[in-house]
């Protein structure tokens, strides 16, 4: 045996080396769900609104539900259908974990969201017990493809009372669709099922 | 006497016809006086609910009210600040705040930006309130959102004075509105001639 196997066998025995160096795409089964998410605040502009394309002034690290609930009042309409705001704090859930995975670096500061519509619209405490009871709801599930691969769940805010098929044909949600479906009688998961197709609901690891 | 029988259905043979032709010559205005317009229209401003328009006129018909909480906390260390006088200016109900730093929920107007309401209904009501406590700056926080029947709960920073504190003023938040509530007003307006950014679309 050569010199050069035998130190690769030695390093691979140490764990220096893994032996399979194929990629494994994040699932809900080999991935913890996030304790806590780096947010990005952007400077406001001078109207005292959080700008997106204003500098970076610092990054948050808040707690992931407590990101969730501080997200849903200020995407979704708090006095909108419960069934609607569950459909967005999933959605909103599994974007925010998605980018958990996938962080980026801009201007020196490494974060996974900001506090823009860059990403999800941010207010830091701004939680409301309506949304607050939706987030809790679909904590204990996740939306993802059916292997369990997490997956950006994308929204945008759609057209007011129709259902916005165009959206489901991009595999967007739109915000007002959610809420469409959800006053003609759909539950959350059959909102889900119309925007994303070939999904799943998943529960998530304890 | 018998040719007065036959007249009668000839007119209203007569009248038929011509509501016939009428039909077909306005069909836009048949349309409308068949299928009236569905409430909550996208075009359509939505009323306060529980107003008829009688009661939109009269200045003293009652505002519809929703519960509402704040909860005050020092901005530096995020700790609920007991003991402070919290006002809401629209009604100048005044409460305090309990040792976890929340006000008692009590019944707030929803009342909506009335600039906006002929031509975009507005998808929450406004409030400002005003938050004092001995050492620390006034606090004011405008457009608290509000909604018809539905509880809702605001956060008020408040900051300690200092001695390195020279110039004390209020200190000011303002609660941005809302993104769905900004899309609608722009599309409200949008021309097919200058469509700007365009229409919200789901490719984008």
């Amino acid at each position: 045996m050569s010199k050069f196997r035998v130190f690769v066998s030695a390093a691979v025995a140490l764990g220096l080396i893994s032996p399979t160096a194929a990629y494994a795409a994040p699932t809900v089964d080999n991935t913890q769900e996030p304790a806590s998410i780096r947010v990005a605040i952007r400077e406001n502009n001078p109207n005292g609104e959080p700008d997106p394309r204003g500098r970076i002034v610092w990054v948050q690290s808040v707690p992931f539900y407590q990101y969730c609930e501080d997200v849903l009042p200020n995407e979704w309409m708090p006095s909108w259908h419960s069934e609607s705001l569950k459909a967005g704090a999933m959605a909103i859930k599994m974007f925010a974990w998605y980018h958990h995975l996938h962080p980026i670096t801009i201007d020196g500061f490494t974060f996974d969201v900001d506090n823009t519509t860059n990403f999800q619209t941010f207010r830091y405490l701004s939680r409301q017990p309506d949304t607050n009871r939706a987030v809790t709801s679909i904590r204990r599930y996740a939306y993802v493809k059916p292997n369990g691969e997490i997956i950006e769940l994308n929204y945008r805010a759609g057209i007011p009372n129709d259902p916005n098929w165009q959206y489901r044909n991009a595999q967007k949600m739109a915000q007002w669709g959610s809420q469409y479906w959800a006053q003609r009688g759909r539950n959350y998961i059959q909102i889900l099922q119309f925007y994303y197709q070939q999904r799943a609901l998943r529960q998530v690891r304890a | 006497m018998k040719p007065q029988r036959h007249l009668f259905p000839s007119v209203a043979r007569r009248i038929t016809s011509a509501c016939v032709i009428a039909a077909v010559l306005t069909p836009h205005i048949t349309a409308q006086a068949t299928t009236p317009s569905e409430p909550g229209q996208h075009s359509v401003p939505v009323q306060q609910p529980g107003t008829s328009s009688r009661d939109r006129l009269d200045p003293y018909a009652p505002w519809p009210t929703a519960r509402l909480r704040v909860h005050v906390i020092d901005g530096r260390t995020l700790q609920p600040l007991p003991g402070a006088e919290v006002v809401l200016v629209e009604t100048e109900q005044r409460l305090r705040t309990d040792a976890n730093g929340y006000t008692p929920w009590f019944d707030a107007p929803v009342i909506r930006n009335p600039r906006f309401r002929p031509l975009v209904a507005e998808l929450h009501g406004q409030l400002t309130v005003i938050a004092y406590k001995n050492g620390y700056r006034d606090s004011i926080h405008m457009g608290i959102r509000t909604h018809e029947g539905m509880d809702s709960e605001a956060t008020v920073w408040m900051y300690k004075i200092g001695p390195e504190d020279r110039r004390i003023e209020p200190v000011l938040y303002q609660v941005p509105y809302h993104h769905l509530w900004l899309i609608e007003l722009v599309d409200r307006f949008r021309r097919n001639s200058q469509l700007g950014e365009g229409w919200q679309d789901p490719n984008r």
